[in-house]
This record gives structure tokens, sequence and C-alpha cells, in this order.
């Protein structure tokens, strides 16, 4: 058995291609290759259907050492669906950035990017059959990994569903040479409107781990459940076990009543033992120390109802409340309310307070919220204040608020042209003025289609 | 002197077994969902649904537990992801996941979205400094986005 904390965060190796965020080329040059093979498919195919956004941002601002940055990314998504087949399409996500003055990408760098997702897919018509291929996003249980290699599914017989993925993590936070590897699965039961439970796990080796008598470096198992004893009652939460550290990492628990008529209630029951919940990461920032800010030691309870009121079909309130309870720390309560106004496609508005009252002078704050966005035909515009008063001044400031204005105007059905300002007052800035230009295009296309087809 | 070249002879020999398991996995399955009779997920939701979206004004099973209210973009939507992702690929892409689920990014949610303030993004306004006291009182809650993705610009304090 490991002792609690000892894998952590500066002392592990990891791999270098996939830490970087950027996939092994074989892999995507592999999915690359096959989806122009797919393009180029014969006469006969059916053509295939391009849908996907462009988001050009140009923003511009001053960083905290004096320095004006004026960053630009393209933000680019799309699907290919019907690829060669019906059942094949093909998923990309990713940004590049560039300043135009300035490095604003850290470490003496103007330019960044970054594949956020690219696969291929294959889906069957029925039992929710799905093989995924490439830089995928895994969502099973106590996974919430990007893996650069397969992610599957199907519903099985009975209710029963299995999931499993496996490859190269995609992670961030060092560059230290390795080679590491992830994989993992669920297996779940559904009883129709009753309830659903998922058993999952999760390996990830490192094989430059400092612990020179095993490569694992994360070992997770956990429950997932969803369950609804009867009409209005609904409960839904997950626990994990860390099996390197051998405790329970975390059970957090989620309870919804109602509607009734117009009320909800919910409540949350998370529990967490640092010891265990952060032993695996890649920054520094959660390092635990004995006696320090994150002690391996800490547990904390988190216990908190909301209360949800629809006055009508546009105007709801909520109050909401979280008692947290630490082993060692002091307690700390977090309260607030909040009104909104919705009328879909036309106007949002929203008032909110809430107070963060820790056990010091320093963990605590005042945070107040107004906020409305109304859009007239091609335009819309929104305005958002933000004012939060610290009970202990930092760099003696103890009032930080920010005022934004943003607008936007649909030149064509595809074609959306935004700006926004932001001026704010915090400890860091006196005054700091932000502005923010966006050019959104969705597009869309039929692939391989000959002419007169 | 430990025997680093076992040590490594016995390492591969695990990868070669999960490679294979991997690799069979998949074959498992097909033979099995081959004798099952479920109807799959549809690819996207046959109707329009407008924000906000209420999923319990239609359905009365599991779905009505999807119903966005105002909590749900908060806390609880991970819960529905982590057990049923499919169904939020009924109306939102992938990106739609990736905008605050990022690998590497610089440009908060809440920046790419000033025009919608009504959508729950995190860090508005001065996060930079709320965020040393929203880290001590509960540091999971970093740990999810920033615990092994997503901190290269935390080295720029947290050396």
């Amino acid at each position: 058995m490991m002792p609690k904390g000892d894998n952590n965060v500066m002392s592990i190796k990891v791999a270098k291609r996939s830490m970087s965020g950027v996939p092994p080329a074989s892999v995507m040059t592999g999915v690359l290759l096959f989806v122009l093979i797919l393009l180029l498919a014969p006469a006969g195919a059916r053509a295939a259907s391009l849908t996907g956004n462009s988001n050009t941002y140009l923003q511009s601002r001053e960083s905290a050492g004096g320095a004006n940055l004026m960053p630009i990314y393209e933000y680019l998504d799309f699907n290919v669906q019907n690829l060669g087949k019906e059942s094949i399409s093909f998923h990309f996500g990713g940004w590049l950035g560039y300043d135009l003055q300035d490095d604003s990408f850290g470490n003496d760098k103007k330019k960044g990017s970054d594949l956020q997702y690219g696969y291929l897919s294959y889906r069957t018509k029925d039992h929710n059959a799905v093989v995924n291929l490439g830089r995928v996003m895994v969502f099973e249980g106590v996974a919430a990994e990007r893996v650069d290699g397969i992610y599957a599914r199907t519903d099985l017989m009975k209710g029963f569903a299995i999931s499993a993925f496996g490859g190269a993590p995609v992670e961030t936070g060092t560059d230290l040479p390795g080679n590491s590897t992830i994989y993992g699965g669920r297996i779940s039961h559904h009883y129709e409107g009753l309830y659903t439970i998922g058993v999952s796990y999760l390996n990830e080796n490192k094989d430059s781990n400092t612990n020179k008598n095993s490569d694992i470096w994360r070992r997770e198992g956990g429950i997932d459940l969803w369950v609804r004893p009867m009409n209005k009652v609904e409960l839904t939460g997950k626990s994990s076990f860390n099996f390197q550290t051998v405790g329970w990492m975390e059970h957090s628990y989620y309870l919804m009543l109602g509607p009734f008529d117009k009320l909800r209630v919910n409540a949350e029951a998370t529990w967490i033992s640092y010891g265990d919940y952060f032993a695996s990461t890649t920054s520094s920032v959660f390092k635990m120390t004995p006696g320090g800010p994150l002690d391996p030691n800490e547990k904390v309870k988190i216990l908190g109802p909301e209360v949800f009121y629809a006055i009508n079909n546009n105007w709801a309130v909520s109050a909401d409340y979280k008692k947290y309870t630490y082993d060692i720390a002091g307690s700390a309560n977090y309260y607030g309310a909040k009104a909104t106004y919705a009328k879909s496609k036309s106007y949002n508005a929203g008032v909110s307070i809430h107070k963060m009252d820790g056990d010091t002078d320093r963990l605590q704050y005042d945070e107040y919220r107004i906020y409305a966005s109304k859009k007239i035909n091609k335009v819309d515009v929104a305005v958002d204040l933000l004012d939060v008063k610290y009970k202990e001044p930092i760099n003696d400031v103890t009032n930080a608020y920010s005022a934004t204005l943003a607008a936007g105007y649909e030149l064509t059905q595809k074609l959306r042209l935004g700006a926004d300002v932001e001026y704010s007052k915090n400890p860091d800035f006196d005054k700091d003025i932000r502005f923010f230009l966006k050019l959104n295009y969705r597009f869309d296309a039929e692939l391989g289609k000959r002419k007169g087809v | 002197m430990p025997n680093w070249a076992s040590a490594r002879g016995c390492s591969m020999n695990t990868k070669t077994k999960i490679m294979t398991f991997l690799l069979l996995l998949p074959v498992f399955a097909l033979a099995l969902y081959e004798s099952t009779g479920t109807a799959g997920t549809a690819l996207k939701h046959p109707t329009e649904v407008e924000a906000p979206v209420i999923c319990s004004q239609c359905h009365t099973d599991w779905r009505a537990s999807m119903d966005h209210s105002a909590e749900f973009g908060g806390l609880r939507h991970k819960f529905s992801a982590r057990q049923n992702k499919q169904t939020c690929g009924l109306c939102h892409t992938e990106s739609f996941c990736s905008d605050c689920h990022a690998n590497k990014d610089q440009l908060k949610p809440s920046d790419k979205y000033k025009d919608s303030p009504e959508r729950a993004l995190p860090h508005r306004g001065d996060y930079i400094n709320q965020h040393k006291i929203d880290g001590r009182i509960n540091p999971a809650s970093c740990m999810r986005c920033h615990g092994r993705s997503n901190n290269e610009r935390c080295k720029a304090c947290h050396r």
C-alpha cells in the first residue's frame, strides 16, 4: 500500500507526447487519411453532410505586468455525418491563437493551439452502440478524460450496458518525458424509469512514475447512481474509490424533490477525503502538505439545500445554502438568493446576491450580480454588472467590480458579428478595460454529391 | 540494485494483456448487442426545444431528470453526462462541452459568451482574486477542471 499523498504532483514524470495536448501524429494522420478516403468514396456512396462553426475572437487587454496583449483566436468545430455510410461520422474541434502585439501564450510564446477532440465515429441505429477512434472525450462513471485512443459502448440484454476506453491520456501540467496509458470501462444496469446504476474503473500508468515498484499512477473505481423511487423524488450521484491510496475519494449525491406545483427542492451532500482525492494531479496547486492549505488528512462535508419557485412561465426565484464542515479547518457557509426573468429567444434578466462566510475575514466576501439581455430582430444587447466585496482587503482593495456591455448583429442567418467591452476595478487593476470582437459563422454543406443528383 | 529489465518486462506483459483485452472487448460487445432488442437514441431531438429546456414538460420517465433548471448547468449536469452522454448529444455538439471542459484554453467561457449572461458559466468578473477564497473553501471544485488539464497558466503563480 502506498502512503497517502505519496504519488503527488511534482514527483511524477509523465508522457511528453500526450501531456502536451498535441495528439500523436500517427493517430491524427490515420484518422484524417481515413476521412479523406471516405470523402473520395466512389459514386453510389451516400453524400456526406458537413455542419460546423467557425468562431473568430479578437481580444484586447492589458496583462498584470503592463504589456498590451491582442490575441486573435480561431475556434473551429465541425461534424461530417454519413461518411461513406450512414453510421460513420467524423467530429473535430480545436483552436489556434496568435498574439498580434505581445506574448500572451506564456513562456514568451506568441501563438498557441489545441486539438480539443477529433475522432471517427461508428454508430449503429439500434442498441446505442458506438465506437469512437481518435482524440475522444470520455465521460463514464469515474472517468472524465480526454484520450488519444478508442472508446466504445453498447447496450446489452435486459437493461445492461457496457463501455470501455483505452489509449494515451491527454493532460497538461508537466513536460517530463515518459509514456502513459489509460484504460477503463463501465458496466451499468437500468430499469426504465426506476434506476440506473453503474460500476466503473479507471487505470492510468506512467512508466516514469517515481514509485519504482509500479507504473500505476491512478487506479480508481466507483459507483454511479440515478434512482427514482417514486414520482417527484430522484437521487443521483457517485462514489469514487482510490485503489492506490486505498480510500474513498468522494461521495457526491444530489436529491431532487418536485416539482410540487411551482416548487422544487434540491439538496447536495458531498464528502471528500483530500488525501485520496488530490493524490494524482499534474499541477503543483494541489500539492498536499500536512498542516498546509491542502492537508492530506483533511476531510470536508458539503451539505446544502436549494429551493426554486417558478412564479409564472417567466419569473423564478431561488435560494441556496451550502455548509462546509472540515475535520481540521474551521467551517464555512455559502448562501444567497436569485431572481430571474426569461422569455425564450427574446429577453433574459437576473439579479443575485451571495455571501461566502469562511471562518476568517480572509475567506469572506459578498457577491452581487445583475444582468439583462434582449434580442430585437437581428440585434441583441446584453449588460452584466458584477460586484464582489472582500471582507479583508486584497492589495488594499475590498471592492472589485466589473461592468460589461455586449452587442451583436446577425449579418446573415449564418453569420453573426459581436463585440463587448468590459470595464473593471479589482485588486490587480485600478482601471481595466477589455475589448472583445467575435465573428461566428455557421456552415453546412453536402459533400460528395454530384450535380443534378 | 533493482532489476529494471525484469520490471519492464512485467510491465510490457501487462500492457499486452490490456491491449488484447481492449481489442477483444468490442468483438465481445458486438456479439452481445446483436442479441439485444433495444432501440437506439436518436441522433437529434425530434422536435425543436427552446430554452429553458424543461424535459419534464413532455417526458415522465428518467428523461424528466434532465430538466435544465437553474442548478443543472452548475452541478447536476455532470451526473447526467457520466451516465448518459448520448442523450446530451441529442441537442449539443461536443464543442458545447469543450467550451468549458478544455484541455488547454486561454479564454474563459464567460469571456466567449458575454452576450449570454443568463448561462451558468464559471469564473465571471475578477475571478483571479476570488479563486483564492473559493479554492481554499473547496479546492475539489478547482481540481475537477484543472487537476490534470488546463493548468499550465496556474504555474505563473503556483510554482
